[in-house]
């Protein structure tokens, strides 16, 4: 099977997992209990004011009717109306998406370059001072909350520094960069550690390996072996990881948004969610998995170009 | 580690690089508020954050100044008939932001959709308009069901701005109202990011001339309290709503923010169910009522910057009743009126899940078990509570509600009586007498008998607890001194217009 079979074959897999997610989040949110339209409406709204919008929007019709026009209208590619706004669906998560994977690629472009820079002096001191106090950096990384984290970080650099600012998105490129520093930052916190102690792991398993002992043996100088042999075998795990990882920060970044006010997909659901904006909730599950099934598949295609013995 | 350290300094570096090449964009004001603008149709929502921003977008008949006191806004002047039953209200020269006249048709139609809108969500403050007639382009007729006090008062409710007519019809009730509205009110809509932040330009054509006095607004949504005093104190904003108790006597301190504590019209309260066992009993409810050391609760919830409620009426309505007593804290008596009625079962009390409807919770839960009241504290989110509370799923509810008119009437129709439709704040309080003195007070058009029917009703419903009063906090909003002119309005509205950006 060529490589371009294989991923129309796996983007063809995309099918069953969407049906799927359809489904559960299509039930999840219309059986939790709780009324969009009285949330929308405010405290004063009339029952019958409230009763005549939940007919406008269709909630009065029986559950599979419902399902059916939602799966209908989806097919159309048309992820309905947001409930709260009244205004397109798909067009609300385009407007934030950019931020939140601005502010993915952000942590992805601290945490990479960081991660393979500790691991690496770690790997090669194993043991000795420098490898404890990575060890130490990255329990402290992993168990230092990131609200937590966040608000000091915004209080240190923003309020008594004034380095940063503490809030927002920015309008240019370079505001961007500015304003989501801090966040980037406080999520590389948690996340390089992580990803540190994976990739320090797999390089003293690769630098015990035979082969480089082999290599040893032909004379081939030390950073040769370890920049052509053992860096790129042991890479592979934590690929894997990074790729969980940056699914997770695609759909997961809530805390840091929330905190640092950045308004991005994060915490699009978490105000669709508090307001039991039903399609909201929906298209944004339906983005998540497509987001997670995509990333895993880049890093398959990373992989296979890493090392040519895996094959998607 | 000094490749580490190096690397931070770099992108500190970096990152300053970057700051120092911003230009400074301070021209426009920044409200930072928890409360999401999600509608930009008056007549659609009721919820807080939309009441702020219906207030900048559309100018209404009559409006409050300063001091709260009534004085003309579209219309110039009005004349009540001598039956009390007809108002004839005279429009000013005045233009929407399109350019076009704002005329007796456009006020005809704005305040019919609220009333007759099926989906208007609070139609209440026209309910008493019998109908409204064009008599020309610049005067409106409106006829009362009743003789109605609360009337031209209730023209300056946020829901009854004035609207195009004809741009509505043109481009239909929901794209008219989608992004880019015609507004008759200071501003127009700059552009609206839902989720975020609602931006407002000046309205070129607003009737008071002069007015807004600066470039524009973001009014921005941040729904964490620390984010948003962060911003304030960091200088990202230059008003933010609902600053932390805790938090305001630090933000005092600072130089450049004020917290002037302004006055409002919110009342917290805990309400009980009427409806079932054991606060259906009159004897309960005043236990519960006597258990409870407000004096102590408004300084433990707001560090004292509350007053505490003596009546079932927020403080700031105009006839409110100070001279009432309130429900005197009382353990000993509340032991005894409960001797033998304690439910075996706990209380469920019901409250969303905010750190402050828990504290207050707790409080509560802690009194009433003093005197023999167990209850459990059960936490849902705002959606869940707003499904069980009209239903009548609770026992005790602590919450809060304001009123968006300094006249009492409409918080009456709302909290205290049982026959105007909302089951008095779902409570299912239903006390014919007071169902009759709402009707009496708002048809009595003589201050002084007004005021002593209305302080009838409060001693009637505080005394037959029909919720139990807590305490009446002012706003805490936090402003920048770089900005004068601005505050909250105890009525929910900002004086943005009046705003200007000092440098």
């Amino acid at each position: 099977m060529s490589r371009a079979q294989a991923i129309l074959m796996r983007l063809l897999h995309l099918i069953p997992v969407l049906i799927g997610i359809t489904v559960v989040s299509f039930l999840l949110v219309k059986l939790s209990p709780g009324d969009p339209v009285r949330l929308m409406m405010g405290d004063r709204a009339t029952e019958e004011a409230i009763a005549v919008v939940r007919a406008q929007l269709g909630f009065d019709l029986p559950l599979w009717q419902q399902f059916a026009l939602y799966v209908g209208n989806l097919l159309q590619g048309d992820l309905g109306d947001s409930i709260r706004y009244r205004i397109p669906v798909a067009g609300l998560i385009l407007g934030v998406m950019p931020r939140t994977l601005f502010l993915a690629g952000y942590v992805l472009c601290l945490a990479v370059p960081l991660t393979i820079i500790l691991a690496v002096l770690a790997a090669r001191h194993a043991g000795r001072w420098i490898d404890q106090a990575i060890r130490v950096f990255s329990v402290v990384g992993m168990t230092v909350p990131v609200f937590w984290l966040g608000v000091m970080l915004a209080r240190f650099f923003g309020l008594e520094l004034k380095w940063f600012p503490v809030a927002g998105y920015g309008e240019t490129f370079l505001e961007h960069l500015h304003h989501l520093f801090l966040p980037a930052l406080s999520t590389a916190i948690w996340l390089v550690p992580l990803l540190v102690r994976n990739l320090r792991a797999s390089l003293l398993e690769q630098m015990g390996a035979d082969y480089v002992t082999a290599s040893r043996s032909k004379g081939l100088p030390e950073g040769y072996i370890f920049r052509r042999h053992v860096l790129v075998n042991s890479a592979l795990p934590t690929l894997h990881l990074l790729g969980v990882m940056v699914a997770f920060l695609i759909g997961g970044s809530v805390i840091v948004e929330i905190v640092y006010a950045v308004p991005g997909l994060g915490s699009l659901m978490i105000g669709a969610v508090l307001g039991r904006d039903y399609n909201v909730i929906q298209g944004l599950t339906l983005f998540y998995a497509l987001a997670t099934v995509l990333v895993t598949l880049t890093v398959d295609i990373l992989s296979t170009l890493l090392d040519p013995r895996v094959k998607l | 580690m000094n490749i580490r350290s190096k690397l931070y300094s770099a992108l500190l570096a970096g990152a300053m690089l970057v700051s120092a090449g911003q230009a400074s964009a301070d021209d426009v004001i920044r409200i930072v508020s928890g409360y999401p603008t999600t509608t930009l149709d008056p007549a659609r929502s009721a919820a807080a954050g939309n009441i702020e921003t219906f207030g900048q977008l559309y100018a209404r008949l009559v409006r409050r100044n300063a001091d709260g006191s009534l004085e003309p806004g579209l219309a110039e002047s009005w004349k009540i008939s001598d039956d009390g039953k007809t108002v004839t209200l005279t429009l000013r020269d005045a233009k929407f932001s399109d350019g076009s006249t704002i005329t007796a048709d456009d006020v005809v139609f704005s305040l019919l959709r609220v009333r007759d809108l099926p989906d208007s969500a609070y139609s209440a403050p026209l309910q008493q308009m019998a109908d409204a007639k064009a008599l020309d382009p610049k005067t409106v007729s409106i006829t009362l069901k009743t003789v109605f006090a609360p009337f031209i008062g209730n023209l300056e409710v946020f829901n009854t701005g004035i609207v195009s007519k004809a741009d509505v019809e043109k481009r239909g009730e929901k794209e008219a109202f989608a992004g880019a509205p015609v507004t008759s009110g200071p501003y127009m809509v700059k552009a609206w990011k839902p989720n975020d932040r609602l931006s407002l330009v000046p309205n070129p054509n607003y009737w008071r001339t002069g007015y807004p006095k600066n470039d524009g607004a973001e009014l921005i949504e941040v729904g964490d309290e620390n984010t948003r005093v962060t911003m304030m104190i960091s200088g990202d904003a230059h008003a933010v709503r609902g600053v932390p108790w805790s938090q305001v006597a630090d933000l005092q301190s600072r130089e450049g923010i004020s917290v002037p504590l302004e006055p409002s019209t919110v009342i917290f309260m805990t309400l009980l169910n009427h409806a079932r066992a054991p606060f259906s009993d009159l004897n309960v409810r005043q236990a519960a009522a006597r258990a409870i050391d407000t004096k102590a609760v408004t300084k433990a919830m707001t560090f004292g910057h509350a007053l505490p409620a003596n009546t079932t009426l927020p403080g700031a309505l105009d006839f409110h009743d100070k001279s009432n007593p309130g429900i005197a804290y009382d353990p000993a008596g509340a032991k005894s009126l409960l001797s033998g009625k304690a439910p075996a079962d706990p209380l469920v009390i019901l409250i969303t899940d905010n750190p402050e409807a828990e504290r207050l919770a707790v409080l509560l839960q802690a009194q009433w078990a003093v005197v023999g009241l167990n209850s459990k504290i059960e936490k849902v989110d705002s959606g869940v509570w707003w499904d069980r509370v009209p239903k009548g799923d609770y026992d005790a509810a602590p919450t809060w509600w304001y009123n968006e008119t300094p006249d009492p009437d409409l918080a009456l129709r709302w909290a205290l009586c049982g026959s105007c439709g909302s089951k008095s704040f779902y409570t299912n309080y239903n006390n014919a007498k007071i169902n009759e003195l709402t009707e009496a007070a708002a048809a009595e058009l003589d201050t002084a008998k007004r005021a002593e029917l209305y302080r009838q009703i409060q001693e009637i419903t505080t005394s037959e607890v029909s919720q139990i009063p807590l305490y009446y906090p002012p706003y805490a909003n936090a402003y920048s001194k770089r900005v004068t002119g601005l505050m909250m309005t105890p009525s929910l509205q900002w004086t943005l217009e009046d705003a200007e950006i000092v440098q």
